[in-house]
């Protein structure tokens, strides 16, 4: 995750379920003349939601990525000030990926909801994380809440 | 579980898992070729068929990567006889007798058929 949009995991189940928290803020700087959040980043809060619920159940020495998006849709708009909660959980899983569906709601009304595929593949073929990266990373997932489990 | 109602249901995992029309996905229909799978979409076809007919497929079993990466199953762009052996193994229900006449192994993708797929699922309830 580059870009981090997920604030915080409010409940998280290793490759089962996980619900998160999102903050709008005017300052992300995203948005248009209509004031609204990109649907497109809160399909990326969703997947990053979900990706952690793949990768803390990754086989080691294995990385996910996402594989595809289906059946995404966006009925209504997230605007600053908002509170976006995730709620994503795995329908299916196999040893080369996991599916699974998502919704975003902010006070109760979806803001967007998707199907998506998490693949895992070879360390060897996804970029090298750096000492520096990793440790970057652990005390990022400290303040998410996710638990480190040292991979 | 009859044969009308597994090629229904094959029909419907494949067009759920490459977006298609019902209508578009026909027993003859090549996945890549005619129906653009890409890479991705062969593990969501798996995922599909083992929801929708209650079966566990193992890990390369329906779509067997390995023709594509080992060296004594396919020289020089052709799959050797060892190859053939292994995707008569691995495919009973592919029409292989076609594919020795020209075995390219740019042609392997062209096995998987909404048809084989039928044919897997046939046999996978049969055996369970």
């Amino acid at each position: 995750m580059k870009y981090v949009l997920v604030d915080r995991f409010l409940e998280l189940e290793a490759g089962r379920r996980a619900k998160s928290v999102k903050c709008v803020t005017a300052g992300e700087g995203f948005f248009g003349e209509a004031d609204e959040y990109p649907p497109t980043l809160v399909l990326e809060t969703i997947l990053q939601t979900g990706g952690t619920v793949a990768r803390l159940v990754a086989a080691p020495g294995t990385r996910t990525m996402l594989g595809k998006v289906e059946r995404a849709r966006f009925p209504a708009a997230a605007r600053p000030g908002d509170r976006i909660v995730c709620e994503v959980e795995a329908i299916l899983s196999r040893p080369e990926g996991t599916m699974c569906r998502g919704v975003a709601r902010v006070d109760g009304r979806v803001v967007g909801e998707a199907e998506f595929m998490i693949i895992y593949l070879p360390e060897a073929l996804t970029p090298k994380e750096s000492p520096a990266a990793r440790e970057q990373r652990r005390l990022l997932w400290q303040s998410l809440g996710i638990p480190w489990d040292g991979q | 579980m009859d044969e009308q109602e597994i090629v229904s249901k094959v029909r419907q995992c494949v067009a759920t898992a490459l977006g298609r029309d019902e209508d578009e996905v026909q027993v003859d229909k090549k996945l890549q070729s005619d129906l653009e799978a890409e890479s991705i979409d062969y593990l969501d076809i798996t995922f599909q068929l083992e929801k929708a007919f209650g079966i566990s497929i193992d890990k390369d079993e329906l779509f067997p990567q390995k023709i594509f990466q080992d060296e004594e199953l396919v020289k020089n762009g052709v799959v050797t006889e060892k190859g053939l052996q292994f995707l008569e193994e691995k495919l009973p229900f592919a029409d292989l007798a076609t594919f020795r006449k020209d075995p390219r192994v740019t042609r392997v993708p062209d096995l998987f058929t909404v048809g084989l797929l039928v044919n897997y699922v046939k046999t996978k309830l049969a055996s369970s």
